[in-house]
């Protein structure tokens, strides 16, 4: 009996260490930003000030964790914070079919190389090309049904908020497009 | 047998009602209300004017300059919806400035407990002798006697209509167009105060919020505040409002760099009323503090419930040095001048070249 | 031993069969429109789960393999990469991409809602062209911007997008008024429409007219430099200075005109600004 008992509590006691490692590990995945460089050089028709692209490459980097964590858990509550718009109406519609068919995906975010190519003169609106390391694993309940670790290039709309800039738009396109 | 326990009822009861009494401060409160002193009668009616004892306190003053009890209740308690009618009496101190057998000068500092925070006030009172009794001589209030008259209104108002879209790219309309003019962060005992001044440069009113966020040397944020009420929120076109932010307990050492954060709203607005601010004046005030002391006049036919007053001071070079605000607890009745008080640090006070006062004012819906 | 040799082969053929049954391939377009509904062909034999997830996507359903599956238009409306993946055993996959279809609307951001008259370059329009499906048109269009100014006849400028957005900048004509701006693409038009406002007061001046202990204060009629009235609600300061003390009072412009008046205790120096614009000095009161 002692020994069975002696069992019982390592076993549950490794159970809990391994969901405690697992949580850590998930936080700390979720504390560290994905590093995103920003290109300014050609962009048009006016120049970029230094904070706001810092506040831009920041911000974006913030709008991709919270994605990865929103369509990893299928969880809509952090969509408000760094999306808006259409792009955050998207984000919304794709966690809503993942819940309904049993489906997650997780993106493991190695980097973005951004070129921002349009700053309207008001500072309303600001338009990045970005060239995204980005491996992407769909999952249906545990099984993994697809990986894919190709680069992707997507074609961004960010526009200012009262404390932040928020992702309006975020288009997957072509290698062709730049 | 049963009167002896009858009596010792009745002893026991008025003895415990005696210690109640004296507990509860009724020794006090008698020595304050016995007014035998030009001290004490000025304390009796503090006592008095704190307990809203409206009838006792009016007993206790000298009527030789037939001040009605209607006026001096509406002068102490407030009307018209000013600030006083939402404030109470906290706390006084009294001293004598002068003593002499038949009459007494008593300066008293009073303060209000107010809807906006505490207000002072300080006023001498004379106190007469009437035989052991002292009087307290209460000025009599110089309320406004304007003649009934039609005052016609037509300044401008403003209305925002239509529905606020939340499509981008859809019609709209943008904020108005507000700028900070100036800016100056200074060191304080309690901390530190970002000071400056505000314009609405448009052509349509604004409310306005202004933050300032402390930074540190590598860029972080130390700390952030706003305004909250030294500013007058609502600007109308070309209008300039002063500042204030305080940071207690910071000090400049820590700070690398300011970032000012100016965010306006469109709103609804009305051009009236016109408030002249007269007489403005540098003096001391009783208790030898530096103050700007002027009256305000509502020119319009609406009474101003609440007046808030906002004054910049500038040094010889022109750049903000301070700024100041206080309430008003006086209602702005149309036409009737009504005092105002703005303090001055001592230490500014001596760099003071010139000043500019503003007037905030909150008016009650009208039925 | 011959016999055990042929069961074998039979085995491993037979085996080699089934896995070959469930080999499965998916042929999708590499470029598809969006909106417009397509099919992916498969191979194989059996039942497969088929998943189709894109950017606002991720359907799951049971198909039939080596039997076409139609995609709706419905489904692929939103363009960007997506993945058609059909799992038997293993899994297979094929990518597509979705893209844009025609121009149909427009984002039109015409700033500022006010402009002061005569500012170089203060005006800024820019549009953005998306199709219905609110994908960004990456083709280049052209769009024509119809611009009707207060003082002038209506011209037309065009300009081609790049990466689906198209911009310019004017200035502000000298005479305050509305201007309207209509960005148009074949059939779809969106007007916009601003207002130049007159900018700082010019050449501001005040007359003082005594009235018993008063003074009655009132300026010309208050214009920018090119003529335009400052709009009424505008704040003008008149400031006193005496022996009292100064007194100022902030009162709004009412019929281009500003008026303002003050008590009078002796000489005093009157003075008159509206925003940055400072106006004439007067001294008034006091023995002649």
């Amino acid at each position: 009996m002692k020994p069975l008992i002696l069992a019982s509590t390592l076993f549950a006691s490794a159970c809990l260490l391994v969901a405690h490692l697992r949580d850590t590990s998930i936080e700390v995945r979720a504390a560290s930003l994905p590093k995103v460089i920003l290109n300014a050089e050609s962009i048009t028709p006016r120049a970029i000030e230094q904070r706001t692209g810092e506040m831009v490459t920041h911000n974006y980097a913030q709008a991709w964790q919270d994605m990865a964590a929103c369509v990893e858990t299928n969880r809509t509550d952090l969509v408000n914070d760094y999306f808006t718009g259409e792009a955050k109406a998207r984000l919304t519609h794709l966690i809503s079919d993942q819940r309904k068919s049993g489906l997650r995906t997780h993106y493991e975010d190695r980097g973005h190389e951004v070129k921002a190519v349009f700053y309207s003169a008001d500072g309303g609106e600001i338009q990045l090309e970005d060239r995204a390391q980005v491996e992407v694993q769909i999952f249906d309940g545990q099984k993994m049904i697809y990986s894919s670790a190709s680069p992707r290039k997507y074609l961004v709309l960010m526009t200012p908020g009262a404390d932040r800039w928020y992702v309006r738009s975020l288009e997957s396109v072509g290698d062709e497009t730049f | 047998m049963k009167t002896i326990f009858a009596l010792a009822l009745i002893i026991a009861t008025a003895v415990l009602l005696a210690a109640g009494w004296v507990q509860a401060g009724g020794m006090k409160l008698r020595a304050e209300r016995s007014a035998a002193t030009p001290e004490e009668a000025v304390h009796a009616l503090m006592a008095d004017i704190q307990a809203h004892n409206w009838d006792h306190a009016y007993a206790l003053l000298d009527h030789a300059n037939d001040l009605q009890q209607a006026d001096f209740v509406r002068e102490v308690a407030g009307s018209d919806g000013s600030l006083r009618t939402y404030s109470s009496l906290q706390t006084y101190e009294i001293w004598p400035v002068h003593v002499e057998a038949s009459h007494a000068t008593i300066r008293v500092r009073m303060n209000w407990s107010s809807a906006v925070g505490s207000l002072d006030e300080v006023r001498d009172l004379s106190v007469v002798q009437d035989g052991s009794v002292g009087r307290v001589v209460w000025p009599k209030p110089n309320f406004a006697n304007v003649p009934l008259q039609v005052l016609p209104v037509n300044y401008l108002r403003w209305d925002v209509i239509g529905r606020r879209s939340d499509d981008w790219g859809a019609g709209s309309v943008d904020t108005p167009q507000v700028r900070i003019i100036s800016m100056n962060a200074v060191e304080r005992p309690t901390g530190i105060v970002i000071l400056g001044e505000v314009e609405n440069e448009d052509t349509v009113p604004a409310y306005l919020n202004v933050s300032a966020t402390l930074l540190k040397a590598d860029g972080s944020q130390l700390a952030q505040q706003d305004t909250f009420d030294a500013i007058a929120h609502s600007l109308l076109p070309k209008q300039v409002s002063p500042y204030r932010i305080d940071f207690p307990g910071y000090r400049l050492q820590d700070v690398k760099s300011v970032r000012m954060d100016a965010r306006p709203l469109l709103v609804p607005a009305s051009a009236d009323p016109v408030v002249a601010i007269e007489n403005q004046n540098i003096i001391k005030d009783a208790l030898g503090r530096s103050i700007l002391k002027g009256s305000l006049l509502n020119q319009s036919g609406q009474v101003v419930n609440i007046a808030q007053v906002l004054g910049a001071f500038y040094d010889s070079s022109g750049k903000v040095i301070w700024v100041s605000d206080g309430y008003v607890d006086q209602a702005l009745m149309p036409q009737g001048p009504v005092p105002f008080a703005l303090d001055i640090p001592p230490d500014v006070a001596t760099r003071v070249h010139s000043y500019h006062v503003v007037v905030n004012h909150y008016a009650a819906p009208s039925v | 031993m011959r016999r055990i040799l042929l069961i074998w082969c039979l085995m491993i053929g037979g085996f080699a069969l089934s896995m070959r049954a469930q080999e499965v391939e998916l042929r999708a377009p590499s470029k598809v429109i969006a909106g417009a509904g397509f099919a992916i062909a498969t191979t194989g034999h059996g039942s497969a789960t088929f998943y189709l997830v894109g950017p606002n996507r991720a359907l799951k359903r049971t198909i039939q393999l080596g039997q076409e599956i139609t995609i709706s238009g419905n489904d692929v409306a939103v363009s960007g990469l997506y993945q058609a993946i059909a799992c038997g055993s293993p899994c297979a996959n094929t990518t597509f991409q979705v893209l844009p279809s025609a121009p149909a609307r427009l984002s039109f951001l015409l700033h500022p809602s006010r402009v002061p008259v005569s500012s170089g370059n203060a005006i800024n329009a820019t549009t953005f062209v998306f199709d219905r499906f609110h994908n960004t048109v990456l083709k280049s269009a052209k769009v024509d911007f119809h611009v009707s100014l207060p003082d002038g006849p209506t011209m037309t400028r065009t300009g081609q997008t790049t990466r689906g957005i198209t911009w310019f900048e004017m200035g502000s004509t000298a005479k305050q008024g509305r201007l309207q701006i209509i960005a148009a693409m074949g059939e779809t038009a969106e007007p916009r429409v601003i207002q130049q406002v007159a900018s700082d007061a010019c050449g501001l001046r005040m007359t003082a007219v005594p009235a018993g202990r008063y003074v009655k204060l009132e300026t010309s009629a208050i214009r920018d430099c090119a003529g335009n009235p400052l709009p009424d609600g505008t704040i003008v300061s008149f400031t006193k200075t005496d022996n009292a003390g100064r007194s100022t009072i902030d009162t709004p412009i009412k019929k281009e005109k500003a008026t303002a008046q003050f008590e009078l205790t002796g000489r005093a120096r009157i003075s008159v600004a509206c925003g940055v614009a400072l106006g004439n000095e007067l001294e008034v009161g006091g023995r002649p």
